[in-house]
C-alpha cells in the first residue's frame, strides 16, 4: 500500500529538481546558481531515501547520510570562494582579500 | 523503478548539454557538480552503493571545490565591476573547420560503441565470463594460498591481481601530487614575487597569495 | 497499524506538495531575495516532512535510527547554508529590490 505514496513522492522530487535545475540555467547572478545547487542536493537526499526504501535495502541510507553533509561544506565552500576568491583570505587576518566573484 | 529511471536519465542529459554550451565558467563548475549528483543516484539504483560512495565524496565534494580553486588562481580583470569575464575564456574556432564534421565524428564513434554493447551478456547474467572463468578457483585456492586468510576480496585485491592495485595506487599518487601542485602558496618565491608586484602589469591573480604569503612572513619573523 | 499508514502517507504528499511549490517559487519570483525565501523555506519544510513520512514507514531501529539523524542533518544544515548564502549576496553588494522603491521613483516620476 506504500508504493503509490512513495511512487508520488519520488515523481514530485523528480519535477522539483527539474525546476531547480531550470533556475540554475537561467539565473542571472550567480547566487541564484547556489541557491539552486543546494536545493538541487537537497532533493537528491530525499531521493536517495526514496530510493532505498523502494528498493527494499534499507543499508543505503549512509549515502542520504553523506551527501547532505557533502552538500552543505559544498555550498559553504563555493560561498567563501566566491567572496574571497581563494584559500589564501582564510589564513591573512589583516588581509580582506579580493572581493570579486563570478557575479555576471 | 522505471518512473525513477526515466527522468534521471533525461537530466543526466539536459545537464551534460548545459555543461557544453554555458559560457560562465562558475556555473559550468556548478553543474558538474549537479551532474555528479546525479549520477551518484544513478550508481545507487544500479546496487552499487560503494561507487556511489566514492562518486559523492569525490565528484560533489573534492572535485568542486579544487575546480574553483582553479579558477581563483586565474587573474580576474577588473573591469565593469570585476568578475571573470566570457572574453578570457572564448576559445577561437580554428579557421576552416566546421561544428559539423566533430558532430559526425562523435556521433559515429558513440555509434560504434553502441553496437559493441550489444554484444555483451545481460546485465547480471550469471554465465558471463567474468563470473565463470575466475570465481571459482579463487574460492577455493584462496586458504591454502593466503595462508588461512579468510578475506577472500583482499586475496583477490592484493596477491590474485596484484598489478591492478599497483596501477591504481600509482594512479592515486599521481592525482595527490597534481592537487598539491593547485593547492600549494608560493612560499619559496614570495620575494620574487613582490619583486615582480611592482614591475608586472598581471592581472590580480597571484597579488592576493603574495601579500597574503609577505603579511604572514613578517608577522612571524617579527615574534 | 493503519493510523501510522496514514500518517506516512499524509507527511509523503505534503512533503511533496511542498518541495513542487518551492521549485515554482525558485522559478517564478521576481528577484534573487524572494526567490531565496521560497527556496530555502520550503527545501526545509518539504525535506522534513518526507524524511518523516519515511520514518513511520521504516521496519527496525537502524533505519529508523539513520532516518532521524538525515533529519537532523537536514533541518541543521540547511538554514543555515540559506543564512551563509544570504549574507555572502549582501556583503558582495546586492540588495532586495523592495516595493517603496518602485513607488517612490514612480512618484516622484524619476
Amino acid at each position: 500500500m506504500m508504493h503509490p505514496a512513495m511512487s508520488i513522492t519520488a515523481v514530485a522530487i523528480l519535477i522539483t529538481m527539474s525546476l531547480a535545475m531550470i533556475r540554475a540555467m537561467l539565473g542571472p547572478t550567480v547566487f541564484d546558481r547556489v541557491l539552486a545547487l543546494n536545493m538541487f542536493g537537497t532533493k537528491t537526499v530525499l531521493l536517495i531515501c526514496l530510493v532505498c526504501f523502494m528498493m527494499d535495502r534499507t543499508d543505503f541510507l549512509d549515502l542520504a547520510l553523506l551527501y547532505s553533509l557533502i552538500n552543505f561544506i559544498g555550498m559553504v565552500a563555493l560561498l567563501r570562494f566566491s567572496q574571497y576568491g581563494g584559500f589564501d583570505a582564510i589564513d591573512a587576518s589583516s588581509d580582506e582579500g579580493s572581493t570579486t566573484g563570478g557575479t555576471s | 523503478m522505471e518512473i525513477i529511471v526515466i527522468p534521471i536519465l533525461a537530466l543526466l542529459a539536459v545537464t551534460a548539454v548545459t555543461i557544453a554550451r554555458i559560457r560562465n565558467l562558475w556555473a559550468a563548475v556548478m553543474f558538474t557538480g549537479i551532474y555528479s549528483f546525479l549520477s551518484a543516484s544513478w550508481m545507487l539504483i544500479l546496487d552499487a552503493p560503494d561507487v556511489a560512495f566514492t562518486e559523492a565524496a569525490v565528484g560533489a565534494g573534492i572535485a568542486t571545490i579544487l575546480m574553483l580553486a582553479t579558477l581563483s588562481l586565474v587573474p580576474k580583470n577588473k573591469h565593469k565591476g570585476g568578475g571573470i569575464q566570457n572574453s578570457d575564456f572564448e576559445t577561437k574556432r580554428l579557421r576552416g573547420r566546421s561544428v559539423v564534421g566533430s558532430l559526425i565524428v562523435a556521433l559515429g564513434t558513440g555509434a560504434m560503441l553502441v553496437y559493441g554493447t550489444l554484444d555483451m551478456p545481460h546485465f547480471g547474467d550469471s554465465h558471463a565470463p567474468i563470473q565463470e572463468y575466475p570465481r571459482p578457483s579463487f574460492v577455493e585456492r584462496s586458504q591454502g594460498d593466503m595462508h588461512g586468510l579468510p578475506n577472500v576480496v583482499t586475496a583477490v585485491l592484493a596477491s590474485y591481481r596484484g598489478y591492478d592495485t599497483l596501477g591504481e595506487t600509482a594512479v592515486i599518487f599521481t592525482a595527490g601530487i597534481a592537487v598539491l601542485l593547485i593547492l600549494r602558496r608560493n612560499t619559496d618565491d614570495n620575494d620574487r614575487d613582490a619583486n615582480l608586484e611592482t614591475t608586472s602589469s598581471n592581472g590580480g591573480g597571484s597579488k592576493p597569495i603574495a601579500v597574503a604569503t609577505t603579511s604572514k612572513n613578517s608577522e612571524e619573523a617579527a615574534s | 497499524m493503519i493510523v501510522v499508514e496514514v500518517l506516512a502517507w499524509i507527511c509523503l504528499v505534503a512533503g511533496s506538495f511542498f518541495s513542487i511549490v518551492g521549485g515554482f517559487g525558485i522559478v517564478r519570483m521576481p528577484e534573487f531575495f524572494s526567490r531565496m525565501h521560497a527556496g530555502g523555506i520550503t527545501d526545509t519544510l518539504g525535506a522534513g516532512l518526507v524524511v518523516l513520512g519515511l520514518l513511520f514507514h521504516s521496519d527496525g531501529v537502524l533505519p529508523a535510527i539513520k532516518l532521524l539523524m538525515i533529519l537532523f542533518f537536514l533541518l541543521v544544515t540547511s538554514p543555515t547554508a540559506c543564512h551563509a548564502l544570504a549574507k555572502s549576496a549582501l556583503s558582495q553588494g546586492m540588495r532586495p529590490e523592495l516595493e517603496n522603491d518602485a513607488v517612490k521613483s514612480k512618484a516622484t516620476g524619476s
